[in-house]
């Protein structure tokens, strides 16, 4: 008998040790964020030996149970899901400008009351009471407007803030990405693990994708190349920086994500970045614009009708519209002429200059009552942006939905292969264990044998 | 809830637990749309909840708001139309009560008495004074007759119109105006073919009366009788116009009732919360997001390791 059983039963110790230290590891780390299980790879030894009597086990490598298609998947359908969810939470922000359809309050509600105290007016042209009426009415659409305008403006303004946050944070992880290359690189020449190395990089690459939308390909050595729309941003260990220009006015801004060194603009498609840049330089300007188009439709209408007529003394009507600063009118600037506020008698209720027919004469308010329904008016002008918007955040409120399950299919498949799962696992730990005392087992069989030849001698 | 996704997925801690949670989230985002709905009563509480159902609550909201403002110059407009066509009768009695002491007058042709006369003339001259009262009615503050060319008053002192030439009107429906009143002249004639004023019907009865010669005497009885009657005839027929415009308005303000009606039972159509079935829907949501906490409580307390 030689002494091959005894290295064999040993070599079976040793790789049952190993395993068993494999499978603690992923048993301890079954809740680590971005933790990717390993499995010791055992493969059969040959001896060599004539007889054909194998050589025992060794443990070939500890491998990481990555699929780099699954996390390839998940990456992308969460940077979508970012993106989205960006643009959701900017654009509901901007939705309450539009009110609450069915409330008695907001701008529709306010517009009808508008038109009442035309009417009302029209019944009693020369009343104090009811002129002021219409001033007050007048006023309060003007502040609805300009109320929302501002709600949007807001929306804009803390949705570039967020901007700018992201970017800082995803400059932060760029530079991160790059220094654990270095690390990858360095550590992986020497022929060590780098598998807790390439467990926070990957948790780094998935924030990068969700954030900016990054898309990243892996070396050989173990480094990854970051690129954003076909722009390199890490390679190895160098690491480029983001900055955010404006490209258009402060007005109506056009947000660009710049890449420092470069100096190209990324073209992102997904992340976080991407919906906030959807929101700040399409969304949120086109929604501006159809505030200002009800409030210029407004005054155009209302003013065109009070042109037309005359003041119960006769005198040509004076706009009742007009824009509190320099420049064209718009939603945030509309207010009510500061000469019709200081004297309501300024407004003209009569289709006629003659006197006396003109005295009492409330027809043209009549006329403007009467605008509530025209079919270019102001109030089918909001009708029709407040359809467009909440057909808007409706679409972006399915897609987020969609997105969601889409997201955690792809983040549940991916666990499903890099996660832990503490049944299998502890399977697999009873299976060595018997393996360990099987072989040590068999240490003890081969040295009593031993020992009762030692004893024949 | 979204069922999971089941097929060849390993069950990891991980994966049941993030499982879990965005079931209790969805079960919490959907009770808190019930709860909304619930508190407000309305389907739809931003323009996102159902864009279509918003245009037609805006739509129907201004139509409503517009349907109360033709009841309302209805219910005007009908205030105006009763109070002309009471205002016009008053004058067709005065004017009558006028002709028959005229009448009398020449019933009376050869014993014609200075008193008769005189009685007669203090007669004519307050109906005349009555009528042109009766002219300057008003309703609030403005006078009926005085079209819109007054506020306050269609003749003054002297009998003599100072109102405008074209009667106010009411929008009692889409498109629909009517005039609410007739103005003076329309009514009440003017110059000599007029009933008020110096150069009026009335004015050269009261002027023939009173100069008590049979020739004066005859012209009253005979010409200035006729003009007074075509006279009475006019303001008969405007008060027919008026009364019958005051029928149609009726029509028109039950119409803008009716309107209102058929608008609130749309709006309620598209917006109104069914409460039960809301109700019920939030029930049985609270169950299944009690059932989710639950099965989220008893996250891996077994696993293998409890048997080994």
């Amino acid at each position: 008998m030689s002494n091959i059983g005894l290295d064999i039963a040993a070599s079976g110790v040793n790789a049952a040790q190993t395993a068993m230290d494999t499978i603690a590891q992923n048993l301890s780390n079954t809740n680590t964020p971005g933790y990717v299980s390993e499995t010791a790879n055992l493969t059969a030894l040959s001896s060599g030996e004539q007889s054909g009597v194998g050589g025992g086990v060794a443990v070939a490598s500890v491998t990481q149970n990555n699929d780099s298609l699954l996390a390839a998947n998940a990456a992308q359908t969460s940077a979508a899901l970012a993106q989205s969810t960006a643009l959701q939470q900017t654009l509901q922000q901007a939705q309450l400008a539009f009110g609450n359809p069915s409330s008695s309050t907001g701008l529709g509600a306010d517009l009808s009351s508008f038109w009442q105290s035309w009417n009302q007016l029209s019944t009693n042209p020369t009343s104090q009471a009811d002129l002021q009426a219409v001033v007050d009415s007048a006023q309060t659409v003007t502040t609805d407007l300009s109320q929302a305008s501002g709600q949007i403006a807001g929306a804009s303004a803390n949705a570039s803030s967020q901007l700018a946050a992201t970017v800082g944070q995803a400059n932060t992880l760029l530079s991160q990405v790059a220094s654990l290359n270095n690390q990858i690189i360095k550590q992986g020449a020497t022929g060590t693990s780098v598998s807790s190395l390439s467990d926070q990089q990957n948790q780094l690459l998935t924030q990068l994708a969700s954030d900016i939308g990054a898309t990243w390909t892996a070396s050989p050595n173990g480094s990854v190349n970051v690129a954003v729309g076909g722009v390199t941003l890490v390679q190895g260990n160098w690491s480029d920086t983001l900055a955010v220009n404006n490209t258009g006015s402060a007005s109506t801004p056009n947000l660009q994500l710049v890449a420092q060194s470069s100096k190209v603009a990324l073209n992102a498609s997904s992340g976080t970045t991407a919906g906030l840049l959807a929101a700040v330089n399409v969304y949120l300007p086109s929604y501006q614009s159809q505030l200002n188009s009800v409030a210029s439709n407004l005054a155009t209408s209302v003013n065109t009708v009070l042109s037309n007529g005359f003041t119960t003394s006769g005198a040509p009507g004076v706009d009742m519209f007009t824009s509190s600063g320099s420049g064209g009118l718009t939603a945030a600037n509309i207010s009510v002429n500061p000469s019709i506020v200081a004297n309501p008698s300024l407004i003209a209720t009569a289709s006629t200059s003659s006197l006396p027919a003109a005295t009492n004469d409330g027809s043209n308010a009549q006329a403007l009552a009467n605008l509530y329904n025209s079919p270019s008016g102001p109030d089918a002008a909001w009708r029709t942006a407040v359809v467009n918007v909440g057909s808007q955040v409706s679409q972006i409120n399915n897609q987020v939905q969609a997105q969601t399950a889409t997201s955690n299919a792809a983040q549940q498949n991916l666990q499903s292969v890099t996660g832990v799962n503490q049944n299998t696992a502890l399977v697999e730990l009873m299976n060595f264990q018997s393996t360990y005392q099987a072989a040590a087992k068999v240490i003890t069989t081969v040295d009593t044998a031993l020992q009762s030849l030692l004893a024949a001698v | 809830m979204t069922s999971p996704v089941s097929t060849g997925v390993s069950y990891t801690p991980t994966v049941i637990a993030s499982q879990l949670v965005s079931y209790l989230n969805a079960d919490q985002s959907q009770q808190a749309t019930l709860e909304t709905q619930l508190s407000s009563g309305n389907l739809v509480n931003q323009p996102s909840d159902n864009p279509a159902a918003a245009s037609t609550i805006l739509a129907a909201n201004s139509s409503l708001a517009r349907a109360q403002e033709y009841s309302s110059n209805a219910s005007d407009a009908s205030a105006w139309l009763s109070l002309g066509t009471s205002t016009l009768n008053s004058v067709i009695s005065a004017l009558q009560s006028a002709k028959q002491s005229v009448m009398a007058l020449s019933g009376n042709a050869l014993s014609n008495s200075q008193a008769a006369v005189q009685g007669t003339a203090a007669t004519l001259q307050s109906v005349l004074s009555q009528v042109t009262a009766l002219a300057n009615t008003t309703y609030g503050n403005q006078a009926i007759f005085a079209g819109t060319g007054n506020v306050s008053v269609a003749y003054d002192a002297s009998g003599n119109y100072v109102g405008g030439g074209s009667a106010p009107t009411r929008t009692v429906g889409p498109g629909v105006s009517v005039a609410i009143a007739a103005t003076g002249p329309a009514v009440f004639g003017s110059g000599s073919s007029g009933l008020l004023g110096s150069t009026g019907i009335l004015s050269k009865l009261i002027s023939d009366v009173t100069t008590g010669t049979p020739a004066s005497i005859a012209t009253a009885t005979t010409t200035d009788i006729a003009a007074l009657n075509s006279a009475l005839q006019n303001v008969t027929s405007q008060a027919g116009v008026l009364g019958a415009t005051y029928q149609s308005v009726q029509t028109f303000a039950t119409q803008a009732t009716n309107v209102q009606t058929a608008l609130q039972t749309q709006m309620s159509a598209v917006d109104s919360v069914n409460i039960a079935q809301a109700t019920t829907a939030l029930t049985q949501s609270q169950n299944a997001y009690q059932a989710g906490l639950w099965a989220t409580a008893q996250i891996e307390q077994h696993s293998l390791v409890t048997y080994l």
